[in-house]
């Protein structure tokens, strides 16, 4: 492969497989070897793609790892912020993936190592917390029910970013994109500097995770989704609030709140 | 397959659950097993005297248990053992006379060639066996090209394919086994070396990477190489046996064809599988064991998850939700209101026929006395025996009645009782027909 094969961005535009790789990019989704085509054609686009996506506010980003994904730097292109949840699963899943021994498995976890992991590291009692913020007093049996059914909700939406394949209803194949999950200690044990840089960059956003507010005993039984579908911090306070894509997905309606922008 | 094949396995497996088939091995008689085994090929020996056995698990002790008390009775013990198991046979059949000559059964050697010979499957073994197999069936077809009846061709060619060429067939399958297994542990040992060594195991794992994935392509060129060759020859026999009415080679044939095809799928397979296996391992001695060397990130990465480092950050990707496409506007379907059918409240009167009895009646008595009747009780008895009799009562006092309207009725002073039907009796009296005419 090489980066000769369009000449011009209406070639790339002209490939059949522009419009999936374009949706797919646009959706968040993150593209490696394993997607042989839709990677194959980025390799060969990404010289008339680049600019493309830059008119949107995007970065078209590639990474030593071997995966393309898009990353939106202004606001013509909607983004949003992974939650609590999907951060979690994600960085147990990349240790997963450092571990030797996925190998012997050829890079396959189950569900419930991925849970297990999770408990591991953190402990029982963090993970309970971590995915029940709002209740000050939980049952014990309840609050682990939720905990797993956030984790499969996390899965399943990391699955959809290509950060995981799911295989089977029990199975998932780990890919290469989950290295940015541990991008922030990469370089060197203090994160800080890392994270000041990644920030700049739009990578990833700093969230007071720990400082969620605790609902009254009123609010308990109000909906929980929305500390795990945290909104744009840089949306406009004066602004009517935007509205959260996944909320709009859960309830199978499409956000019609935003014009669609015409390419240029 | 037909119903016989089908309940061949189930009748296997009934026999063997019945005959409360089982096997338990203690390492030591493992051992005694394979020290028995590997005597008798350095030795050339075909059984073992009762003396050698016990010298044999004497040896075997002294390895395995040093501080072992009691090696006679020990001795003694596993023998009996090796027996019940049928792992150790009798071979002389004499009995008491004299002490006995004892030989490992075929399945002792089996369990112990698992564990001393790894017959792996390589591109030289594998050559060599497909060339010998390719040889044994050009022969056979040439033998059956030379038979002229249909049992020349079974005793020339359906024996040897059954043993000879089968044994070759079965040797490949049992090597690709031996390769499954090698393969399983090298994955096995990669994950292995790497938690163990990090990056200096790195040039080992590419090593054993490289040489497998050298074997497996090895394996299948030869495979989809000579499969095609060995599949025509096969085909060629089936032909021939086919013309001269050989039923046993047909089915023989085709059972090694089966087999041949099962080899050819199962090395392609193998190397599908083992491409991506052997990529995911690429990708990760590249991307995390070189550019990881000290493997600090995943200590890193356990502290950011567990909390003990860093401030909580969430990734940002991008999410642009799907075109807003508005639904077709269906119009709900307009359900009509339940209602109950309407129903008359009142039953519709039934036209009827009303009756004229007082004239049917009197027509009746006129046309008694016209007929003749004479008295009171003729001409009753003429009304109502047309009657039914519940009514002949009640009629025969109307006809009374009737009668001194249409004719003259006279009666004596002492009136005489006369029957007029069946239980009714009337005072008689004499009628004359009137002047009117009645």
């Amino acid at each position: 492969m090489t980066a000769t094969k369009f000449v011009t961005l209406g070639d790339a535009v002209q490939d059949e497989h522009f419009p999936d790789v374009d949706l797919a990019l646009r959706r968040g989704r993150h593209i490696d070897r394993d997607d042989v085509a839709w990677f194959g054609f980025l390799s060969d686009a990404a010289d008339v793609l680049e600019p493309f996506y830059k008119r949107f506010g995007a970065d078209l980003v590639y990474r030593s790892d071997g995966f393309y994904y898009l990353l939106p730097t202004g606001d013509r292109l909607a983004k949003r912020q992974l939650g609590i949840a999907e951060m979690l699963v994600g960085q147990a899943l990349t240790l997963l993936y450092l571990d030797p021994a996925t190998l012997e498995q050829g890079g396959r976890v189950t569900r419930e190592q991925v849970l297990g992991h999770l408990a591991t590291v953190m402990g029982t009692d963090a993970l309970v917390r971590a995915l029940n913020p709002k209740r000050r007093r939980y049952d014990e049996r309840v609050a682990q029910e939720t905990v797993r059914s956030r984790v499969a909700d996390a899965l399943r939406r990391l699955a959809a970013l290509g950060f995981v394949d799911a295989i089977g209803a029990e199975e998932l194949k780990l890919r290469p994109a989950l290295l940015r999950f541990a991008e922030p200690v990469r370089s060197s044990a203090d994160s800080t500097e890392a994270l000041e840089r990644l920030v700049a960059s739009g990578e990833l956003s700093l969230t007071p995770l720990d400082s969620v507010p605790e609902a009254s005993e009123e609010d308990e039984s109000a909906p929980e989704l929305d500390e795990d579908s945290a909104l744009d911090p840089e949306g406009d306070p004066g602004t009517e609030p935007e509205l959260d894509p996944e909320l709009l997905e859960d309830f199978g309606f499409e956000d019609v709140s935003k014009p669609v922008e015409q390419p240029e | 397959m037909t119903v016989a094949a089908e309940e061949e396995p189930k009748r296997l497996i009934e026999n063997l659950a019945a005959r409360k088939a089982s096997l338990e091995l203690s390492p030591i008689d493992l051992c005694f097993v394979a020290a028995l085994r590997l005597r008798s090929r350095a030795g050339g020996l075909v059984s073992f005297s009762e003396a050698e056995l016990g010298e044999v698990f004497r040896d075997v002790c002294a390895l395995v248990r040093p501080d072992a008390a009691g090696i006679a009775r020990r001795a003694t013990a596993a023998i009996q053992r090796l027996r019940d198991q049928r792992l150790l046979s009798r071979v002389d059949g004499v009995g008491v006379v004299r002490s006995g000559s004892y030989a490992l059964t075929r399945l002792a050697t089996g369990i112990v060639d698992f564990y001393l010979e790894e017959e792996a499957l390589t591109g030289d073994s594998l050559t060599l066996l497909l060339r010998t197999l390719h040889t044994g069936l050009s022969e056979l077809r040439d033998q059956a090209r030379g038979a002229v009846t249909a049992e020349e061709v079974s005793a020339r060619v359906a024996g040897p394919l059954r043993v000879t060429i089968r044994d070759l067939v079965d040797g490949i399958e049992r090597r690709q086994r031996g390769l499954d297994l090698q393969q399983e542990r090298l994955q096995q040992e990669i994950g292995g070396l790497l938690a163990s060594d990090w990056f200096d195991a790195l040039a080992r794992c590419q090593d054993l990477l490289e040489t497998t994935t050298r074997t497996l392509r090895e394996l299948n060129e030869v495979l989809l190489r000579d499969t095609h060759g060995l599949t025509a020859l096969l085909e060629d026999i089936r032909d021939l046996a086919e013309v001269r009415g050989a039923a046993d080679v047909d089915e023989a044939c085709h059972r090694l064809s089966e087999q041949l095809d099962r080899s050819a799928a199962w090395g392609a397979a193998r190397q599908r599988a083992w491409s991506e296996y052997y990529q995911y391992v690429h990708r990760y001695l590249r991307d995390v064991v070189r550019l990881d060397p000290t493997r600090a990130l995943t200590e890193r990465l356990r502290a950011q998850l567990s909390g003990r480092s860093g401030r909580s950050f969430s990734l940002v990707v991008a999410w642009q939700p799907p075109l807003a496409v508005p639904r077709e506007v269906v119009v709900p379907n307009q359900r009509p209101p339940l209602e109950k059918p309407k129903k008359e409240r009142e039953k519709p009167l039934d036209d009827a026929v009303t009756g004229d009895r007082d004239r049917e009646l009197t027509g009746q008595v006129e046309a008694a006395v016209d007929g003749g009747a004479r008295s009171l009780s003729a001409v009753t008895r003429a009304v109502v025996e047309q009657l039914p009799l519940e009514e002949r009562y009640v009629a025969a006092g109307r006809v009374a009645e009737v009668v001194t309207k249409v004719a003259r009725a006279r009666s004596a002073r002492e009136r005489d009782w006369a029957p007029a039907d069946e239980g009714i009796w009337i005072e008689e009296w004499s009628v004359e027909r009137s002047a009117s005419g009645s």
